[in-house]
């Protein structure tokens, strides 16, 4: 019979969608021969990886990486994914490697291998430069202390609260915790020693209350067992430098210098930042576009799925809405990105990763949004379109459809709108997009108040410009065919 | 011979038996009304003739194809049948010509063209050629269900199923779609008609049934049902609506 013909179609469609995300998606071998080393980073940990005014990576990391690379001629992609993101993807496999001002412990070398340390770190306190009543842990007694995340102020911090009675929250970023000092919410915070003073000269509005208690090192860390040519070249290159003094030319740069003012109103903010936010706004429209269109394919057909009267079919389609609408979108990026491909070995970008998600999640949301509609069109038109002989598929298509999509555009424009800010989750797995960008901008400048206020002001122009279009286009629809 | 043929009919949604075991015969040319209190099946039971409902039990046999015979191709057998709804189920996106032309263009039973020409023939014999281009909320309500009746017949049925097609309409407007009806039952079709419409039955059907509680309770010629009905249920019914 005919809906026979209508299931396998549906199935046809669903294979070659697959099949042509599975040959987009640039799968590769962990091993190749004359390969290009994928290295992991953090944004923004200055001084050790942040980007500067012209959008490059720089940081004791990334110049200390450079030269190693440089000296024993390798071939290396830097990947800003951010701290955690980066540990995970290293976990993962989907990266060779990870310098990232990472702390040397024994809980990280039962899953990585480290190369000699690179830098002897040590953790100090910082609380705001108008705060005279905290200069010891003893004053700290009943208050809120912020650290950042896996750091070695964090691990100092978490092992001497009970002692001093305080309790700590943890922060994603070093700017959001400086922040959070600076707004009064927290009294102190505790971080790698490099790093505050750093943030201290660039005017990060804290001063450093108390002497640095010796701490581990840093290291630059592979995979148990896997890349171990890289990790001897970083080495030899490693005591090269330190012979030449190159080493110390590197540390000298970041942590010696008075730092230059920088313009930091808001009209030369957004000067500064603007390329950055452009190519950011870039990656945020190409991902809706792109997410919008598989997600509307995804949506129709399961969609139509769901108003079928095959059980099998309705399901699937259930069990496909229900799982993507019953999960976090941050939830299902992380899956996606560091779940799915340590589980089969295989490799994605963030990018394809991010889409991916999007689109699946879209995708739910549309398939609802199709069934609503279709459901809301009078049961009559079906019975009608049936009784004169059109088979399911020509009633659906030319009676039922026509008239369902004009139910479903609201719903399809706010769809697309939500789906433009959900990109703004992706920046956990590290794709630079708009919030990423944003976030870089901050970790170097740490101007948090004007960059949210510019990268709040560039998503609401774009999504305004987004719904006047489609506001016309219903209008025109509607008008067109009425 | 028979058009169509209902061998022990039996229809349940879920618990609920809405047609008990029901058997009737339609030659070809018979105009036949179906009378009877709601919820007796009536509607059901026609929805039946075409599938629109599943059938439980029974056979319905259309020009010798049994429709429950599952390798049987509904679409074709639909062709054959037309159908007219209580609420017109005009299709509201397209004009009225496009309604008329749809199915015939679709099933490449015609060339648009000559879809066009057949509609617009159609459209001229219930009087609404003047409407060929406009909406169907545009139209009154029996001049929504004269286009329905022109659509059914733009796909050259040999049997009409009328499902109250008078029921939704002001009162001013029952007539002009019942002289349609009236027309094409002198011109030969076989019709199966349910109606409240008592005046209509007994002036144009060759047979009237009776149903109640799921059951055919009494059948006959006009003049025995309006005339002498002989069950209990059916005199009762009809003093109630005459």
């Amino acid at each position: 019979m005919n809906k026979r013909k209508i299931v396998s179609k549906l199935f046809i469609s669903i294979f070659t969608l697959f099949t042509i995300i599975s040959l987009v998606l640039p799968f590769s071998n962990a091993k190749a021969e004359e390969k290009t080393y994928i290295i992991a980073t953090d944004v923004t940990f200055a001084p050790f990886e942040f980007q500067d005014e012209n959008g490059d990576f720089v940081g004791i990391d990334m110049d200390l990486l450079k030269a190693i690379a440089e000296d024993q001629g390798f071939k290396y992609q830097v990947r800003p994914l951010g701290f955690n993101a980066a540990v995970q993807a290293l976990e993962a496999k989907q990266v060779d490697a990870v310098i990232a001002g990472m702390s040397i412990t024994d809980e990280r070398k039962l899953k990585f291998d480290f190369s000699d340390p690179y830098f002897d770190s040590g953790v100090i306190m910082a609380v705001d430069e108008d705060n005279n009543k905290v200069s010891s842990y003893e004053d700290l007694k009943g208050e809120r202390v912020a650290v950042k995340t896996g750091t070695e102020g964090a691990a100092f911090a978490q092992s001497i609260q009970d002692k001093y009675g305080f309790k700590v929250v943890t922060f994603d970023d070093s700017a959001n915790m400086y922040e959070d000092v600076k707004t009064g919410n927290s009294i102190a915070c505790f971080d790698d020693y490099p790093v505050l003073a750093y943030g201290v000269k660039q005017g990060n509005g804290l001063k450093i209350v108390t002497d640095k208690e010796s701490g581990s090192s840093y290291g630059f860390a592979v995979a148990k067992g896997e890349n171990a040519e890289l990790l001897q070249m970083f080495n030899d290159g490693l005591s090269n430098l330190k012979a030449s003094g190159e080493y110390q030319k590197i540390l000298d740069k970041y942590l010696e210098t008075g730092d230059e003012e920088a313009d930091s109103g808001f009209f030369g903010l957004l000067k500064e930042s603007f390329p950055s936010l452009m190519s950011g706004l870039k990656m945020t429209i190409i991902l809706t576009v792109v997410s919008l269109v598989a997600a509307t394919i995804l949506g129709v057909i399961f969609g139509l799925f769901q108003v079928s009267n095959k059980k099998l079919l309705r399901a699937i389609a259930t069990i496909y809405v229900d799982i993507f609408r019953g999960t976090p979108l941050l939830v299902q990026a992380f899956f996606i990105y560091f779940g799915i491909p340590a589980a089969l070995d295989i490799r994605i970008t963030a990018v394809v990763a991010g889409i991916i998600t999007l689109s699946l999640n879209a995708g739910a949301y549309i398939a609802e949004i199709v069934r609503g509609g279709i459901q809301s069109v009078d049961k009559g038109q079906m019975e009608a379109s049936r009784s004169l002989g059109l088979p399911y598929r020509k009633a659906m298509s030319k009676v039922v459809l026509p008239q369902a999509i004009r139910i479903m555009i609201p719903s399809f424009i706010n769809q697309f709108v939500i789906t433009l800010k959900d990109t703004s989750i992706l920046s956990i797995i590290g794709i630079n997009e708009l919030t990423q960008s944003g976030k870089i901008i901050i970790a170097r400048n740490l101007e948090s108040f004007q960059m949210w206020l510019i990268v709040g002001i560039i998503y609401f122009i774009i999504i305004m410009i987004l719904t006047k279009v489609s506001n016309h286009l219903e209008r025109r629809i509607k008008h067109g065919e009425n | 011979m028979e058009k169509i043929s209902v061998k022990n009919l039996k229809k349940n949604f879920g618990d609920l038996e809405v047609l008990k075991s029901i058997s009737l015969d339609v030659h070809e040319g018979e105009v036949i009304c179906i009378i009877g209190p709601s919820g007796s099946g009536k509607s059901t039971f026609l929805r039946c003739l075409n599938l629109l409902e599943e059938v439980t039990e029974g056979e319905v046999i259309v020009h010798g194809v049994n429709l429950t015979d599952k390798n049987i191709d509904i679409n074709k057998v639909r062709e054959n049948i037309g159908m007219v709804f209580q609420h017109f189920n005009l299709f509201p996106h397209l004009t009225v010509l496009e309604n008329i032309t749809l199915a015939p263009v679709e099933l490449k039973k015609a060339t648009k063209e000559e879809a066009k020409e057949a509609a617009l023939k159609l459209l001229e014999r219930v009087g609404l050629k003047d409407k060929a281009e406009v909406k169907p909320d545009q139209l009154s309500g029996g001049q929504k269900q004269r286009v329905a009746i022109a659509r059914a017949l733009a796909m050259k049925p040999d049997i009409m199923l009328f499902d109250e097609p008078t029921s939704a309409l002001d009162p001013e407007m029952v007539g002009e779609v019942l002289a349609v009806m009236k027309q094409l039952a002198e011109e030969g079709m076989t019709m199966v008609i349910v109606t409240h419409e008592m005046g209509f039955a007994r002036e144009v059907a060759d047979r009237v049934i009776f149903m109640d509680g799921g059951y055919i309770v009494e059948q006959g010629t006009p003049e025995e049902i309006f005339g002498n009905p002989q069950n209990e249920r059916t005199k009762d019914f009809l003093n109630k609506v005459l």
